[in-house]
């Protein structure tokens, strides 16, 4: 970015001359405008957007994210988003709208179609004079600041496991962040690294501008087990952070039943964790947490281990004291497998990738608070992530410098019958769907949804496409055959595609008398995975070799047995596993 | 920590201060007859060392008898639970110090109480040769090395397996050692540490007649108590004064259950780990008493409570001002090791020195006691559990029998096998067998409770659908043991083998060897060896026996034990 601009942009943006902040950009090619634009807060940009003339907005659309493109466009009266629309060069248009999901798109459609009587659009415009000036705040210096951390583990070989490769991150005053990533992406290492509850193996986190380790930070962790003291009460509970702190025992009393009265556990002071429902049991965790007015408050997958009506309920509870300033908490740093959640609560989110772990997309969600899960916006968010966290090539910056080793190939953590019934469920919705939608019908996580996709695409049963899945013809096939064929095919698909269902079968025929301790593969899968990792790759391979027939498993000796081939004859003893 | 708020309790009014008076009398009692047993022992102990005290046998003499023996006891395990406290923190603490610390609890967990003897009684005299207090001393770590290991091994395991979440929010809310050790780490523990605590005492019990009257080279050592008592008698042939002391200690026995352990047991249901509320729970009135009495929770809110407050805070505030290690206490830490290691390596040195000089026969008898003992210690185990799989299943497949039988079986089981020897010894003489037999029962009376009590729980836990599926088949009394019974019990019966065999190598020095109407009665066993060799102080032959006997223990745990206990915990595994 060229400073002498942006220093002139945000200059006047403090006298208040928005027009000539807007021809700032005007100068600009639209990629450095919609970068420089994109630095500034979402109310800046709203207001600069709204006083540009259709082409440069039509320009900028097509170079900023779509998604927040879409968000942005919505901040204009109808009859102007149609002008811009109807500006951008048809290329960029279609790729604009193919990029959308089907509810935003149809939205969008909806709203052009029916454009108001021009002129209702000036009264809009007459507004735009009275804007404020814009004080002119130092960029806000960061809570923590985590310079390119890493963190590695011991192999059993002794070699390094990288599980967190070098990622630079901040968090800043009055953000919700959250960090979103498959499980055992190593976000809730990430977390902990940033708490200060493990250092990093190299880099260095820093707190208020000062090494980590040399201050005390005042944080607070939400866990997912709600790590609850049994045996003492609930106010006994909230009473051990502050106790820790040397608090005396009136004023310990005093602001932990302040502290659990405002979330709702009035009452209860007596009662023991176990006597509590696993919403409330949580809640006694957030007073915990908040009686310490922690400066952030971490969250480490807060509401998983809670039905769906209480994660929601408690979530509306905690946004309700964020967004109304109650709490004296002045960032919430939130791990989540959930894209919901992450869209429902972050004000920023980032993703992660893994293997190792690493930051795939930072971005904002400008959506105001509270959000409502059914608008097209908040569809368009959720629709990026799926996008995002499918397609391994959307990588947004530099690849990594080092040349990493080609990686072997991972197993996805499917079961076959899980992907025949995804596979069923696409061919009956035509063979197309987007994949929020997949999740939503089958009520699947995307945790648990994720690897059976992954595992259609690895056996070519299915590709994924911008946050959509799309069944092939084999796929089609597999999805309207009867289970014997479906074995056959499972077999054929996995043997053409597996590395390690490959390496396995050839093992199996090679050998003399047709069988192979498992200990082997282990061996071979040590160098590439952790160990938690090995156990669930071999798990996988064992469901996918018996289910395509490749070969049994004797439990008793730990060995693999090469399995004939299912001929008609033996069949019907096939039919009954 | 006191109650948030104390509603309208503080107000005095007459009717119920008279209740509450009423209520608190057994407690006053109580207190007053600690204060009168502690007065009477202080006086003993000051007394000059009587190393040979007569035991009378009549009835009247028992109570002081009784006294003593609790006393020596109590004191043995309030040192065990220092010990173990400090020991297991360590361990679980300090990486470095674990790789060392827990060998040699494995090792020393190993060795029989006996052999132990000779070294703590001659220092323990060397310390205080004019005072009763030094036998007495070497009487209580004596009875401290049977109770230890297996309560610091609880105690260390416990703590190496708090959830991480939980050690997680002790780190990041900062809690300093202490309050991490109050609030946390004991608590995880307490559970675990109560039922070896009952497992310990209940062994200083069977260990009591060894302890109390022993004969150390030519010096013949008694002091006053049951075990003495039940020795003298048995040694006197006196049936009556057997009885009699039979029947006192199975009095206090079922006493301190009722008074000690019951109300522990109850009030430590809280710091069970579960995070829903269990069905049943063990109820004490005793504890109600407890609860409910004003002087008793008045003197905790004024002296508990309030240094606890203080403890916590001072300890919260160091933590909070000093950050790192500090230097002094790593250079302390470092100097310590240094100087175990010497320790270690200088009592090696010695150990081999000794154990060079033992003589071929000495070797062959420690080496055929070794192998008799073995099969003795294996038949017993296969007796016990011939007998105690059927009955334990038939009783645990009826709740509502075993809800009458387990309170019995346990009083059964409290009461020590070696009180009871005397009385089966008599009976098998009379009937013409030697102590050959006569150990095996011996080792059977006080091992079989073990795997009884498995098996019931086992059985019981067997989910009623399974059964149904059994009875929807149609299987067979074979079948049904087969596909069910047995592999349903398995997990369990593995734990109450482990245990068992534990206990019967420790008692085969007991059984092995046993003084009896002024004639010594012994058969051949490892046991029998250590016993023989404390008795006629040939330390070179008890050395000898103890290795041979830690190093069977150890290896019969890694090589059998404990891979039936990993396949009990992974196939055999069923989950609810």
């Amino acid at each position: 970015m060229n400073p002498p601009v942006t220093e002139k942009l945000r200059a006047s943006l403090s006298q208040g001359k928005w027009d000539q902040a807007v021809a700032v950009l005007q100068r600009l090619d639209p990629d450095a405008a919609a970068d420089l634009l994109m630095s500034l807060p979402f109310e800046q940009q709203q207001l600069l957007f709204r006083r540009m003339t259709p082409d440069l907005a039509a320009a900028l659309v097509a170079a900023l994210p779509y998604y927040h493109a879409y968000v942005l466009l919505h901040a204009r009266p109808v009859d102007e988003m149609s002008a811009i629309v109807d500006r951008m060069n048809p290329g960029e248009r279609l790729q604009f709208f193919d990029e959308l999901p089907e509810e935003a798109w149809q939205r969008l459609m909806d709203e052009l179609a029916e454009k108001p009587p021009a002129g209702a659009a000036r009264e809009g415009g007459a507004a735009l004079e009275e804007l404020p000036a814009v004080s002119r705040a130092a960029p806000a210096e960061p809570i923590i600041e985590a310079r390119h951390i890493e963190k590695s583990f011991e192999r059993p070989d002794g070699g390094q496991m990288q599980v967190i490769a070098p990622t630079d991150l901040s968090v800043e005053a009055g953000e919700i962040v959250a960090l979103l990533g498959p499980s055992g992406s190593g976000k809730s290492t990430l977390l902990r690294i940033l708490s200060g509850l493990t250092p990093p193996s190299a880099g260095d986190v820093l707190w208020h501008g000062k090494p980590l380790a040399e201050s005390i930070p005042n944080v607070a962790i939400v866990f997912q087990s709600f790590a609850l003291f049994p045996w003492l009460t609930v106010l006994e509970n909230v009473e051990v952070p502050l106790l820790a702190r040397g608090m005396k025992h009136e004023e310990r009393h005093r602001r932990a039943l302040g502290t659990l009265a405002s979330v709702g556990l009035e009452g209860f002071e007596t009662a023991y964790p176990k006597d509590l429902s696993g919403g409330m049991k949580q809640r006694v965790g957030f007073a915990r947490a908040l009686a310490v007015e922690p400066e952030i408050l971490f969250m480490d997958e807060p509401f998983s281990a809670l039905d769906v009506l209480t994660a929601e309920n408690l979530r509306g509870e905690l946004m309700e004291l964020w967004t109304g300033k109650k709490i004296p908490t002045k960032s919430i740093f939130l791990v989540t497998h959930n894209i919901e959640e992450a869209v429902l609560l972050g004000d920023r989110i980032i993703v992660l990738g893994r293997n190792p772990a690493r930051i795939r997309a930072d971005f904002r969600v400008p959506l105001p608070q509270p959000r409502d899960r059914h608008s097209a916006e908040f569809l368009l968010y959720v629709d990026y992530i799926y996008k995002l966290i499918t397609q391994p090539e959307l990588q947004p910056g530099p690849p990594s410098e080092r040349p990493a080793k080609i990686p072997y190939q991972m197993l996805p953590h499917a079961r076959p019958g899980g992907i025949a019934g995804l596979l069923e469920l696409l061919n009956d919705h035509g063979g197309r769907e987007d994949l929020y939608h997949v999740a939503e019908e089958l009520r699947l996580e995307v945790d648990d949804l994720l690897p059976i996709v992954e595992a259609t695409a690895l056996l070519g049963f299915a590709k994924s496409d911008k946050g959509d899945l799309e069944i092939t013809p084999s796929g089609k096939t597999f999805a309207e055959a009867d289970i014997l064929a479906r074995r056959t095919q499972f077999r054929d698909a996995v043997l053409a595609n597996v590395t390690l269902l490959q390496q396995m079968h050839r093992a199996l025929t090679s050998k003399s008398d047709h069988a192979m301790p498992v200990e082997f593969f282990r061996d071979i899968l040590d160098e590439h995975f952790a160990a938690l990792e090995v156990q669930r790759q071999i798990e996988t391979a064992l469901h996918w070799g018996r289910y395509g027939d490749i070969f049994t498993y004797d439990p008793e000796t730990d060995r693999l047995l090469l399995d004939q081939p299912v001929s008609s004859a033996d069949a019907g003893s096939a039919r009954l596993h | 920590m006191a109650p948030p708020v104390e509603p309208k309790s503080l107000a005095w009014s007459p009717s119920s201060s008279l209740s509450s008076l009423l209520r608190d009398l057994p407690i006053v009692f109580a207190a007053l007859a600690l204060l009168f047993s502690f007065l009477s022992l202080a006086r003993y102990w000051a007394s000059p060392v009587t190393a040979q005290a007569p035991i009378q046998l009549n009835p009247g003499a028992l109570p002081r008898y009784a006294l003593f023996s609790l006393a020596r006891i109590i004191i043995a395990y309030a040192f065990s639970l220092m010990l173990t406290l400090v020991y297991a923190y360590v361990a679980a603490h300090n990486a470095r110090a674990e790789r060392f610390l827990i060998p040699l609890l494995d090792t020393l967990q190993s060795i029989p109480v006996l052999s132990f003897l000779p070294p703590v009684m001659v220092s323990m005299v060397a310390l205080f040769p004019t005072r009763q207090l030094g036998v007495e001393l070497g009487c209580i770590l004596l009875i401290l090395t049977g109770q230890v290991w297996n309560m610091t091994f609880s105690v260390y395991a416990s703590m190496k397996s708090i959830p991480r979440e939980m050690a997680e929010a002790a780190q990041t809310y900062r809690l300093s050692w202490w309050q991490r050790f109050i609030q946390l780490e004991l608590p995880y523990s307490a559970i675990g540490l109560v039922w070896n605590s009952m497992m310990s005492v209940a062994g200083g019990w069977f260990f009591l007649m060894a302890c109390e009257m022993f004969v150390l080279e030519n010096h013949d050592l008694r002091l006053p108590g049951l075990g003495s008592y039940l020795q003298t008698a048995a040694n006197a042939g006196d049936t009556r004064a057997i009885l009699w002391g039979v029947v006192v200690m199975v009095a206090v026995i079922v006493l301190m259950d009722q008074v000690v352990w019951r109300p522990i047991i109850a009030w430590s249901e809280k710091f069970k780990f579960e995070q829903v509320e269990a069905s049943q729970t063990p109820h004490s009135p005793v504890l109600d008493l407890l609860r409910r009495s004003r002087i008793l929770s008045r003197t905790v809110r004024a002296t508990v409570a309030p240094a606890r407050e203080t403890l916590t805070l001072y300890f919260g505030r160091q933590h909070a001002s000093s950050r790192g290690g500090r230097g002094w206490t790593k250079w302390i830490a470092r100097l310590l090791s240094v100087a175990a290691l010497l320790g270690v390596l200088y009592a090696i040195a010695k150990m081999t020195g000794m154990l060079a000089m033992l003589s071929r026969p000495e070797l062959r008898s420690i080496f055929v006691g070794a192998g008799a003992t073995f099969l003795r210690v294996e038949f017993t185990l296969l007796l016990a559990g011939l007998w105690t799989i059927p009955v334990g299943v038939y009783i645990g497949l009826r709740p509502r029998l075993a809800a009458i039988a387990q309170p019995i079986a346990q009083v059964a089981a409290s009461v020590p096998a070696t009180a009871l020897f005397p009385i089966v010894l008599l009976f098998l003489i009379r009937l013409g067998g030697g102590l050959g037999i006569g150990s095996i029962v011996l080792l059977l009376l006080g091992t079989q409770w073990y795997i009884l009590f498995n098996v019931i729980a086992g059985a019981t836990a067997i989910p009623t659908d399974l059964k149904e599926v059994c009875d929807v088949f149609g299987l067979g009394r074979v079948e049904r043991w087969r596909r069910l019974l047995l592999p349903g019990i398995f997990p369990y019966l593995i734990t109450g083998f482990v245990t068992a065999s534990g206990g019967a190598w420790n008692a085969s020095i007991v059984a092995e060897y046993f003084r009896f109407q002024n004639q010594t009665f012994s058969t051949t066993g490892l046991g029998a060896v250590i016993s023989h060799a404390t008795d006629s102080g040939n330390f070179r032959v008890l050395l000898g026996a103890t290795v041979v006997m830690a190093v069977i223990v150890v290896t019969v745990n890694r090589l059998l034990w404990r891979p039936l206990y990993a396949l009990a915990n992974t196939r055999f595994k069923l989950e609810g």
